[in-house]
């Protein structure tokens, strides 16, 4: 009996995991060496023709094309993982082969009475195989008990890799999943950032045969290289000249320095992943090649819907987005997706205000937007209220003033140059279009802009119905002569739009549109309704009440609105952010994945979610760990961490 | 076999006919009177030297490879015929003008009677044009041996008693690829189209005649890894020894135009195999097949990307060894061979095995 558990904690698809064999642990992601290399975490071996590892828990791979006599299947050690038999994958013969070849071990499996245990069984999904093909066929498996697959990678990172992880994508969320093939150590990170858990090392095994040193960027022919380079590792340090050692001598060196090189990789990784950096270090590590850039520019268009399920909402620590590659990473298309779909501007709103980004997060602590205020301030005075402040930035597009705190908005770090490149000025231009759409077509648009940001608004000029006043003239943002311009403006404004004066309703404004923005809209005004009264301040705290009963608090830090059970009872009608528990009061502090009857599949781990008993009653309010499709596959874990429940 | 195995082998004689395809209309419509090729070398015979005429003639070609069943996914050989069959005169033609490339010389000799598919199909060769070229055979008191192919569904015991009749006391050998011993990998990788007792019962009748059965084995079809086709080369061996074949012939895989094989190839799915691969197959066939068998070796394009090959540097010395083994057949000049791709080769016999990612550098580079 094999059991593959999923720890708690996510970064993107990435998870840590514990693989349980009979006799020995594994904790995931771990690489997969050969039959020789003690080094490696995990063996592999094929039955019959390979001798088993004596030391380490292995995977055993049945022989393509042979026929599985019970002697032979009597050979199967009752402990390893046990990976059933294809054919060298063919893009050739296309899809139908590639189903035959998926059948026939199902077939395999079916037929081989009790000598081939499922929890075992790793089926192996070749990269032709069709989408719909594959969906009909995993519960198949998934019935039979099988809980692994192995995709294969050709380490290219071109189409056909991309066709392995794009099939990868669809797995039950609690399968086991390996990648098998060549995998070069410096795509270890984005492997494993894509939800692969066991990583094969055979390409440093390899290499170290073909006399070849991996580095981090590229490689090495040893004793071929003119100059050898130097290298620190243990192994390579132990010998004075490689160009002198004995080929059998060589080969144990790269081996070593190789499978270290793996090794400082997925250990970098595991690291990252813990900190909520896997994505980063994944961008970072795009530089190695083109290949791994395109790839991953890529994979971001064409799996979104798989990476951005698992992308924390929530997060703490800063987010560096450097470089094109974050342009469409999921917490960043999220962000303006959920801006764009979820934000909706207070009805009053008469004047936009856009305004370049600064560098200091959050906005509004930066010199540059303290200046905007004491303007806009003089500017408006009594009619502050009415005008909308909208921040333009890249790669996040546009961000409304009260979301100006929300993750990763005021978590992103970026080299703020003011110059963009096309790519960047289009992002912005559609979100900002799309987001000047929402308002009053008489408002009126100041744009507080230069340089890239004043690009961006031009770009977008044509599809904005609003009226816009430039108020730079070519010169920075937070010069004198802006400055003064944008007062005058401003002033000016006011009497023609003959605007009211009112209070500051910002406290209000910010619970709405962070309501909105986690919840959908239509969520502020249900949560914080016109009774509620609002206390606190935007650069703390921020607490809704409604007859002296709390229903939410915002905290300035996360940028994010937590819900007391009253306030769950009111946003459960709009049946959003729901998961629904098996019982009629939770237990302890957590809800666990087995509890689970069925979620919310929007829910995405860091959400505020309303647990629902049995009764249909809202028994807790808490935060997800994991999204609410894998609250519902899941037989293990937490699922919900309980912040206030009916006792 | 289950219905997805069955399956496989439908797609694969889909793929193998596509590939096929246009060639077939490619060929010569003319009918030929002189053979698709025709040469001779050194050969021993018995225990003399000798000269060996070889002739290929040109025939419509193999009749597995003309019909629906596709052919062989490795061989190409269709495309030495021309579309409209000649008649047994034009054959007869074909076989005088290649025997003038004996003229004068001394006996003994060997002649290797080869189509572009087998010498004893009616449909291919006209039992006339058969019975003539045996007669003129017959009357060469220089000709001491007579090598033919067939597959093995037109070696009947009347044709084997013929064939003894006409050429009296003369060596006769008789080819016939079985390629593999393995039923799937026959039938799936290769669509060799017959079974292993088809080829089993080819023997004993030939047998029953005196006459020899030449063993064709191929090393590496398509969709195997490395070591699989290593296992099954020697398995093979193992088991035609053992059904009688007097010689066997090891033939690894040359990637041949408009096949499946070479679809496969050009696109990085398949590497035509290692030297290495069938040196470790002749040396431990060498030792466990005995004497009253013997084992050659002459591969097809050795050292090149499209043919058996290995890094480069050691593929001569390699070729070297297994072309000497043919001919003393003495498993000690397999020895001793080593270069720096052997640690290679290795790595890829194992983890092909468990990856199943064909290992080929020659397209990636590295
Ligand atoms: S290998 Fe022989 S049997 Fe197969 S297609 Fe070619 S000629 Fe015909
Ligand atoms: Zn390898
Ligand atoms: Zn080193
Ligand atoms: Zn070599």
């Amino acid at each position: 009996m094999t059991e593959f558990l999923i720890n708690r904690g996510h970064d993107g698809p990435a998870r840590s995991g514990t693989l349980r064999l009979k006799s020995s642990t594994t904790s995931t992601p771990a690489l997969i060496g050969g039959t020789s290399s003690t080094d490696s975490i995990l063996g592999i071996w094929t039955l019959g023709r390979d001798s088993r590892p004596l030391s380490v828990p292995c995977i055993l791979a049945l022989p393509p094309l042979s026929d599985y006599t019970d002697s032979m299947l009597e050979l199967i050690r009752d402990d390893d993982p046990i990976l059933l038999p294809s054919l060298p994958s063919s893009s050739t013969l296309g899809p139908d082969f590639a189903a035959a070849l998926l059948n026939r071990q199902l077939v395999l499996l079916q037929n081989s009475g009790d000598m081939i245990e499922p929890s075992r069984v790793i089926v192996r999904i070749p990269p032709q195989v069709k989408h719909e093909l594959l969906d009909s066929i995993v519960p198949r498996f998934d019935e039979l008990g099988v809980r692994g697959a192995a995709f294969v990678f050709n380490g290219e990172l071109g189409p056909n890799d991309r066709d392995s992880l794009a099939l990868r994508s669809r797995l039950p969320r609690n399968w086991l999943t390996l990648a098998l093939g060549r995998i070069e150590p410096y795509a270890i990170p984005v492997f494993y950032y894509l939800g692969l858990d066991l990583i094969d090392a055979g390409r440093a095994l390899g290499a170290a045969a073909q006399g070849i040193r991996l580095w981090p960027r590229g490689y090495e022919s040893i004793p071929h290289s003119e100059e050898i380079r130097y290298c620190s590792c243990h192994a390579c340090s132990s010998q004075t000249n490689l160009a002198d050692i004995d080929r059998e001598a060589l080969q144990t060196v790269l081996v070593a320095h190789n499978m270290g090189l793996c090794r400082t990789f997925l250990s970098e990784s595991v690291n990252a992943a813990h900190l909520g950096q896997l994505r980063s270090l994944v961008e970072s590590m795009t530089h190695s090649s083109p290949a791994s850039a395109a790839f991953l520019r890529t994979v971001d268009k064409e799996l979104y819907t798989f990476t951005e399920e698992f992308t924390n909402t929530t997060g703490s620590g800063a987010l560096p987005l450097i470089g094109p590659e974050s342009y469409n990473s999921p917490v960043v298309r999220r962000f303006r997706e959920y801006v764009a779909s979820r934000y909706v501007p207070p009805s009053y709103k008469k004047l936009i205000l856009i305004l370049p980004c600064s560098a200091r997060k959050p906005y509004s602590d930066s010199k540059s937007h303290k200046l905007f205020r004491e303007v806009t301030d003089a500017g408006l005075g009594a009619s502050r209220f009415a005008v909308a402040e909208t921040i333009l930035t890249s790669p996040l597009g546009v961000i409304p003033r009260e979301l100006e705190r929300s993750y990763p908005a005021s978590f992103y770090d970026l080299p703020v140059t003011g110059d963009w490149d096309a790519e960047e000025t289009a992002i912005a231009a559609d979100a900002l279009s799309v987001h000047l759409a929402k308002f009053d077509k008489s408002a009126v648009v100041i744009a507080h802009v230069s340089g890239g940001y004043e690009d961006a608004v031009k770009a977008a000029e044509s599809r904005i119905q609003q009226s816009i006043i430039y108020t730079t003239s070519g010169q920075p943002a937070t010069s004198r002569e802006s400055l003064e311009s944008l007062g005058e403006t401003l002033k000016e404004l006011v009497d023609v739009l003959s605007l009211k004066s009112g209070r500051s309703l910002e406290n209000k404004e910010i619970l709405r549109a962070t309501a909105d923005f986690q919840f959908g809209s239509g969520s502020g005004e249900v949560l914080i309704p016109e009774n509620a009264s609002v206390w606190g301040k935007p650069y703390g705290m921020i607490v809704s009440r409604i007859e002296k009963e709390q229903t939410c608090a915002y905290v300035a830090a996360s940028g994010a609105l937590s819900l007391t059970l009253v306030g769950g009872r009111l946003v459960a009608p709009l049946e959003r952010y729901w998961v629904r528990f098996d019982g009629r009061r939770i237990k302890g502090g957590s809800v666990f994945a087995v509890g689970v009857l069925d979620a919310d599949p929007k829910i995405r781990p860091g959400d505020e979610v309303i647990v629902i008993g049995t009764d249909d009653e809202v028994i807790g309010v808490g935060r997800s760990e994991m999204s609410g499709i894998e609250m519902c596959e899941f037989e293990k874990g937490c699922a919900v961490s309980v912040r206030h429940k009916v006792d | 076999m289950d219905d997805f195995t069955d399956e496989l082998h439908r797609l694969v004689v889909e793929e193998t006919r596509s590939a096929r395809g246009a060639s077939i209309r490619k060929r010569p419509a003319r009918p030929a009177i002189m053979p698709a090729s025709a040469w001779t070398t050194e050969t021993r015979i018995s225990s003399e030297t000798g000269r060996a005429l070889s002739i290929v003639f040109s025939t419509i070609g193999c009749a597995h490879a003309r019909d629906a069943s596709g052919g062989c996914t490795m061989c190409s050989y269709l495309l030495d015929g021309t579309q409209r069959s000649p008649s047994s005169e034009e054959l007869q033609q074909q076989f005088t003008n290649a025997m003038s490339k004996l003229e004068g010389a001394p006996s003994p000799v060997s002649v290797k009677l080869y189509t572009s598919g087998s010498f004893l199909d009616p449909g291919e060769v006209p039992v006339s044009a058969r019975t003539a070229i045996l007669e003129m055979l017959a009357a060469d008191s220089r000709v001491r041996e007579v090598v033919l192919e067939s597959r093995p569904e037109y070696v009947s015991q009347e044709v084997m008693a013929e064939l003894r009749k006409s050429l009296g006391d003369k060596e006769i050998e008789l080819g016939i690829g079985l390629e593999s011993s393995n039923d799937l990998i026959r039938s799936i990788c290769i669509n060799k189209g017959f079974s292993a007792e088809d080829f089993h019962n080819a023997i004993e009748i030939a047998r029953s005649e005196g006459i020899g059965v030449r063993a064709y084995v191929l090393v590496k079809p398509p969709f195997l890894t490395e070591r699989d086709a290593l296992l099954d080369g020697i398995q093979t061996i193992r088991d035609v020894a053992a059904m009688g074949a007097t010689t066997i012939s090891v033939n690894p895989v040359n990637v041949q135009s408009y096949t499946l094989v070479e679809r496969l190839w050009s696109r990085g799915e398949y590497r035509p195999p290692w030297l290495w691969t069938v040196l470790e197959i002749l040396r431990q066939s060498s030792s466990s097949s005995g004497d009253s068998v013997r084992i050659v070796c002459d591969p097809v394009a050795a050292g090149r990307i499209r043919g058996t090959h290995n890094c480069g540097v050691c593929d001569e010395a390699v070729s070297q060894a297994i072309h000497e083994f043919s001919l003393v057949q003495d498993a000690s000049v397999l020895e001793g061979l080593d270069c720096s791709c052997l640690s290679e080769w290795e790595h890829v016999l194992e983890h092909e095995d468990s990856s199943l990612l064909v290992h080929d550098h020659t397209l990636t580079g590295k």
